[in-house]
């Protein structure tokens, strides 16, 4: 049977610490390039941070990881690459993107909604010898292409190939695990198999305070979140027009 | 006339009139120090990488993106003429028809050349003709513009032998003149793909779900982008065209065609620019009231952020379009050659702003709530090559101008009288 | 037969149509794409074999379980032990990107002295002259270990002083440690069956004490909750402007107030509490009224006896500061938390035989001949001595701050063990095996005392005591793939095996009683000693090293979630 993986965010959890954002720039080897800004930067996983716009004791903010959404229905960055360097997985619902097939026109950026796509601006490159401490499960990307969350595609792989070994057709799912979800501290990131019923994440999407970013657009996000907070369930939509986001520096 | 005036005058047609070539060299050294900037600015963001732009993550199209779809909108004129020429039979255009293929492949080549250099990794710009993606506009936009740029060539190549010198070789001469003989198919094989690619770049952004400044509903798989950036670029094409031609009088102090070839272009362009101002409003009041409010963006947001506010939308509708429309088709304004003109660079601004909302203002829009507006500035290398582009045209145009007989009667009508 | 230009030019016309019918250009485009799949600037990750071992992270004192994927040898990935009892498979964010430490800038690679390069025995010989011509002090930011021992024990021996740089999660219990004649180190938070938490400026959801502690027990028992079991309250000024801290903005109430006069409030809400008999104390009476206390922090005195009542309505009620401040430590005391369930409590017994002198930063070094400050102090611990200073570090964070700069061993390179962290209120012990050979001229404090004084017990060797100790006290549990009680153990072989490969000894809870604080009266106001930092800057309020894994300061420049921390290179 196809997967459809996807996550459940909890905001309420979320303490905007970042421990989701490391793990994941270590797992898939993102260079730190000392020119990079907010703007320029290569983030697969990245944090905002979002007040509620008041003052003094009432203000409340809210931290929201944003990574690929992994959209399931007209999934806009897979229309529209000319060069068919991202598709739609069909036995796990991944939306996956080749960097070694990018010719890197720009354009599923352009496309993407939650900006969750990445522009690799400079040659990557390390201090001498950190090359040394690199994932050897994740292939490294060259300058001049696009690239965004897999799902941790790598990890799956290995699942899989440990499943191989043990001459089984199906991986053991706790053997495959993302690294933002594995690392965050408060367990805030639930990941699992929305096509199985049984799944707590799949379960956890049909509860009322459950919703997805920009669900209006009509993409069919695979990940969603959680909050109790109903200021934090309008960020979902834009018309909402509150909750500025907080800069720092 | 001192000996060394006309030193290159072997090249040049009898019985043409050009100016000396120092005095055509010195025209020709600033854009050549242009071009050369172009090409250093190019050279380095293919060396060092796109981190010399200031594109970003946010701004992943800018000045080229809009250079790009603007000089292909207004060289909508080659084809457009083409069309008219040898499928519509308005013989009264065939003055212009030369110079309008000439600009076509400046405007072409050049969006091409600064193509090569937007993307990241220009070797595998082939990829897109063996992996190609039926769904994406892109792959659409890539096919049809790199074929018609071959159609261009093979239009061009007419035009370039029949120089005095390059006429001498009899093998030229002969295939200059099979050539000459397809010219119709490859305008209606032009006309083809040009319908395809001016609408494809409108479909573009049409079909940008997420973003809902740009997406719009449609007919079949087109949005009704694919059909206004058609229409706008069939409006404007022609007005550009005249604008050149008038320029170039300019220069060159002479009368190139007969005033009734512009007021005809100007006509065409006016009426073409009349629909398009209708459709675009009507489309642009179902954007307003269905499409997007459907996807939970209301209007207001849009025009919320200064300087782009409402009045952007009206310049582009009414300055830019109903306006020069008017003043292309009424007889009074049109036949006086200050307005037709005025008419003209005002139809060829709009078709720039719309391409130019299209690219930026729809990537400085937010999209998630916590989104903010944003603002993107080109760097000098940005800038440097979009002049480059420029000084290629101006200097193309310009030898083509020199060596080539680009406004004298084409051969079909005149076959004795340039020669030898 | 003559060559002419036309002939020359139908050739090429030929050869360049024909070139076209070869496979010639169309392989070379197709290579195109593997080209520019494998330029060779390009950097490649290390080829070769896979494993997974496990240790613990020495990057600060709360000693978090990492699981380490190692290639070839090299550590490659970093996560955390889901069964570590102390970091329930969490790490802080830096833990995830360590891996890449050891390759920083810059990092320490031979000895230096007074900027100029030189060598370890120049360092010993010097080290050995000083020891010869007066006292000898030694600074140690991670106590409790083997290493801790063996540096106690040269510097007793020679009748030099032993001083500790206190974690600020272990510093803010120093008042007490002060109060019970006791000593910081022993005592802890008992977090685990608090109901009321009053975090003042301490950032306790970012950063304080090991990630998967507190921020664990506040998901699971606050996190969205609109009457959640575990209140957090977060005292703390504003940033700047109107931006928060993390802790702040996630707490179940955050009480802004001016910066500095959490002293203030401290008193203010003793004052009410005693005498509005909120509590069952009697005293220490604050000279402070309630008035003067609202004046200082710019809340209303309605919101201090609000704030009052909050804190008592779901007891058990504790409040932590971020420093050793004395106010909060007397605010404990009047709230009856010190030395019962949930509040300020003594570890076991045990824990005495590890203590270590008490904490004293930046005071006089006195009549100090050489000081010798370990690896595991912070940067930004600067002493204010003329004694010749020998500072073992991994990475530099400043140049012209000690006369001597010893390459020390970086990210699990060395052997050592972890002692309780900081604000625990449950003794445990660990092994850290090292996962890494370390470089060729690194060296450790240990080490460098031991090739000084060659009747040195080397730092193994204690551990193994230890060990054997830990098994021969037949207490506590040991937490490894499952969790054995000791006392089911066979041997102390097999004991010490399970903490090699990664387990953790935890000891027997805490009893009430076992900590009495006597305070006559309220204590002088004032904070004292290192304060830790409550912004958004920090990633670790205990973090050691001067700079941060260049995928944090990545992380800095390219979100707006953190900034580059202040006086940390990044």
């Amino acid at each position: 049977m196809n997967a459809r993986y996807g996550m459940v965010i909890d905001l309420d959890r979320c303490t905007g610490c970042g421990a989701c954002m490391m793990a994941c720039a270590a797992e898939n080897n993102v260079p730190p390039i000392p020119q990079a800004s907010t703007r320029t930067g290569v983030t697969p996983m990245l944090v905002r941070q979002v007040s509620n716009g008041m003052e003094g004791g009432a203000r409340r903010e809210v931290f929201i990881p944003i990574l690929c959404m992994h959209c399931e229905h007209e999934t806009p960055c897979v229309h529209v690459c000319p060069q068919q360097a991202v598709e739609v997985d069909q036995a796990t619902g991944i939306v996956m993107q080749m960097p070694q097939r990018c010719l890197g026109c720009r354009y599923c950026m352009t496309a993407c909604p939650y900006h969750a796509r990445y522009f690799n601006w400079w040659d990557p490159a390390w201090p001498a010898g950190m090359e040394k401490s690199l994932n050897p499960g994740v292939a490294v990307r060259m300058r001049g292409v696009v690239e965004k969350c897999n799902m941790c595609h790598g990890r799956l792989h290995s699942a899989k190939e440990k499943a191989a070994a043990a001459g089984k057709r199906e991986i053991d799912f706790a053997d495959y695990v993302p690294a933002c979800v594995e690392a965050c501290p408060t367990a805030a990131i639930r990941f699992g198999n929305l096509a199985d019923e049984n799944d707590p994440a799949a379960r956890e999407t049909h509860s009322p305070d459950a919703f997805r970013l920009l669900a209006r657009i009509g993409t069919e996000p695979k990940v969603y979140y959680k909050s109790k907070e109903a200021w934090v369930k309008e960020l979902a939509e834009s018309k909402s027009g509150r909750g500025p986001e907080v800069k720092h520096g | 006339m001192a000996s060394t005036a006309m030193v290159d005058s072997r090249w040049i047609a009898r019985g043409e009139a050009r100016t000396s070539l120092p005095q055509f060299l010195l025209w020709l050294a600033p854009w050549a120090i242009m071009l050369a900037l172009g090409i250093y600015a190019g050279g380095r963001c293919l060396y060092y990488g796109l981190n010399q732009t200031h594109l970003d993550n946010r701004f992943a199209f800018g000045l080229w993106i809009f250079l790009d779809l603007g000089v292909i909108a207004l060289g909508a004129g080659a084809f457009f003429t083409g069309f008219l020429v040898y499928i519509l039979k308005r013989a009264e255009l065939r003055p212009i028809l030369n110079s309008a293929v000439v600009l076509g492949f400046i405007c072409y080549s050049g969006a091409v050349a600064v193509l090569m250099v937007d993307v990241g990794q220009p070797l595998r710009a082939w990829f897109t003709f063996w992996h190609p993606n039926t769904h994406s506009m892109l792959t659409e936009v890539s096919f049809c513009i790199t074929c018609y740029l071959l159609v261009l060539c093979l239009e061009y190549i007419p035009i370039l032998l029949r120089n005095r010198q390059l006429r001498k070789l009899p093998s030229f001469l002969v295939f200059e003149h099979q050539l000459h003989k397809v010219v119709p198919v490859l305008a209606g094989v032009g006309t083809l793909l040009s319908f395809f690619h001016q609408g494809s770049l409108g479909g573009l952004y049409g079909v940008l779900r997420g973003r809902p400044f740009a997406f719009r509903e449609g007919f079949f798989i087109w949005p009704s982008t694919f059909f206004l950036f058609i229409l706008s670029a069939i409006a404007a094409g022609p007005s550009f065209l005249m604008l050149v031609t008038a320029l170039v009088e300019k220069i060159t102090g002479r009368r190139l065609v007969p005033g009734e070839v512009l007021q005809r272009l100007g006509f065409i362009s006016g009426v073409l620019l009349g629909v398009y101002v209708a459709a675009k409003s009507i489309d642009t009041l179902i954007w307003l009231n269905f499409t997007s409010p459907a996807v939970g963006f209301a209007p207001w947001q849009y025009y919320s952020y200064q300087p782009f506010g409402l009045p952007i939308l009206l310049v582009e509708i009414v300055l830019f379009g109903l306006l020069p429309a008017f003043l292309l088709t009424y007889r009074r304004t049109a036949a006086r050659r200050g307005w037709l003109l005025s008419a003209a660079a005002l139809a060829c601004a709009g078709v720039l702003l719309n391409r130019f909302v299209m690219t930026v203002q729809t990537l400085a829009l937010p999209t998630l709530a916590f989104d903010e507006f944003l603002s993107y500035t080109p760097s000098w290398q940005e800038v440097a090559s979009f002049g480059g582009v420029v000084a290629y045209g101006v200097i193309v145009y310009s030898l083509s101008y020199r060596y080539l007989p680009l406004y004298a009667p084409p051969k079909g009508e005149n076959s004795h009288v340039s020669g030898n | 037969m003559k060559v002419t230009r036309r002939d020359l030019l139908g050739w090429s016309a030929g050869a360049a149509a024909g070139l076209l019918f070869t496979p010639v250009p169309w392989k070379l485009l197709d290579d195109t794409s593997i080209w520019t799949q494998n330029w060779r600037w390009i950097p490649q990750p290390t080829r070769g074999p896979v494993e997974v071992k496990q240790s613990f992270c020495t990057l600060c004192p709360n000693g978090c379980g990492v699981r380490v994927r190692m290639a070839a040898g090299w550590p490659v990935g970093v996560a955390g032990v889901a069964s570590d009892p102390i970091s329930r498979g969490a790490l802080c964010p830096l833990g995830f990107a360590a891996q890449q430490l050891n390759w920083h800038p810059q990092r320490v690679h031979t000895v230096r002295h007074r900027g100029n390069s030189t060598s370890w025995e120049e360092a010993r010989v010097a080290f050995a002259k000083a020891c010869g011509e007066g006292k000898i002090a030694i600074v140690d930011g991670q106590p409790g270990r083997a290493a801790s021992v063996a540096m106690k024990t040269f510097v007793e021996k020679r009748d030099g002083s032993y001083r500790v740089a206190l974690a600020p999660e272990a510093q803010a219990l120093a008042p007490y440690g002060a109060w019970s004649g006791l000593g910081a180190i022993g005592l802890g938070y008992d977090l685990e069956n608090a109901q009321t938490v009053v975090s003042f400026g301490a950032p306790l959801l970012d950063g304080w004490g090991a990630p998967g502690r507190f921020t664990r027990l506040w998901a699971e028992r606050a996190a969205g909750m609109a009457d959640p079991q575990l209140r957090l309250i977060q005292v703390e000024a504003p940033l700047s402007g109107t931006a928060v801290s993390r802790t702040a903005a996630r707490a179940w109430q955050w009480v802004p107030i001016r910066a500095g006069s959490e002293g203030a409030l401290a008193a203010g809400l003793a004052r009410v509490l005693l005498d509005e008999h909120l509590v069952r104390a009697r005293g220490p009476m604050p000279t402070m009224t309630a008035g003067e206390a609202a004046d200082q922090t710019g809340l209303s005195g309605g919101a201090i006896l609000d704030l009052a009542r909050t804190m008592v309505a779901r007891p058990p009620v504790v409040a932590i500061a971020n420093d050793g401040n004395p106010a909060i430590a007397a605010l404990n005391v009047v709230l009856g938390a010190v030395g019962t369930r949930g509040g300020i409590v003594r570890r076991s017994k045990l824990a005495e035989s590890y203590a270590s002198a008490d904490a004293v930063i930046g005071a006089s070094y006195g009549t100090a001949r050489a000081v010798l400050i370990d690896s595991t102090v912070p940067w930004d611990f600067v002493p204010q001595t003329d004694a010749e200073v020998f500072r073992f570090a991994a990475w530099d964070g400043g140049a012209g701050q000690a006369d001597w700069l010893l390459p020390a061993p970086g990210f699990l390179e060395e052997l050592t063990d972890v002692p309780t962290a900081p604000a625990s209120a449950i003794e445990t012990y660990a092994v850290a095996p090292s996962l890494v050979n370390a470089p060729a001229e690194v060296q450790s404090a240990a080490q460098f005392l031991g090739s000084i004084d060659p009747a040195a017990i080397a730092v193994e060797k204690i551990i193994h005591q230890r060990c054997d100790d830990l098994f021969r006290g037949r207490a506590g549990t040991v937490y490894g793939k499952e969790a054995t009680a000791v006392a089911k153990i066979a041997s102390a072989k097999e004991f010490e095996e399970q903490l090699w490969k990664g387990a953790v000894w935890v000891g027997v809870p805490p009893r009430s009683g076992d900590l009495r604080c006597e305070l006559k009266e309220w204590p002088a106001s004032g904070s004292s000693g290192r304060s830790g930092n409550a912004s958004n800057a920090n990633w670790s309020s205990a973090w050691l090293a001067p700079v941060l894994p260049p995928l944090a300061s990545k992380l800095c420049q390219e979100s707006n979630l953190r900034e580059a921390p202040v006086g940390r290179k990044a």
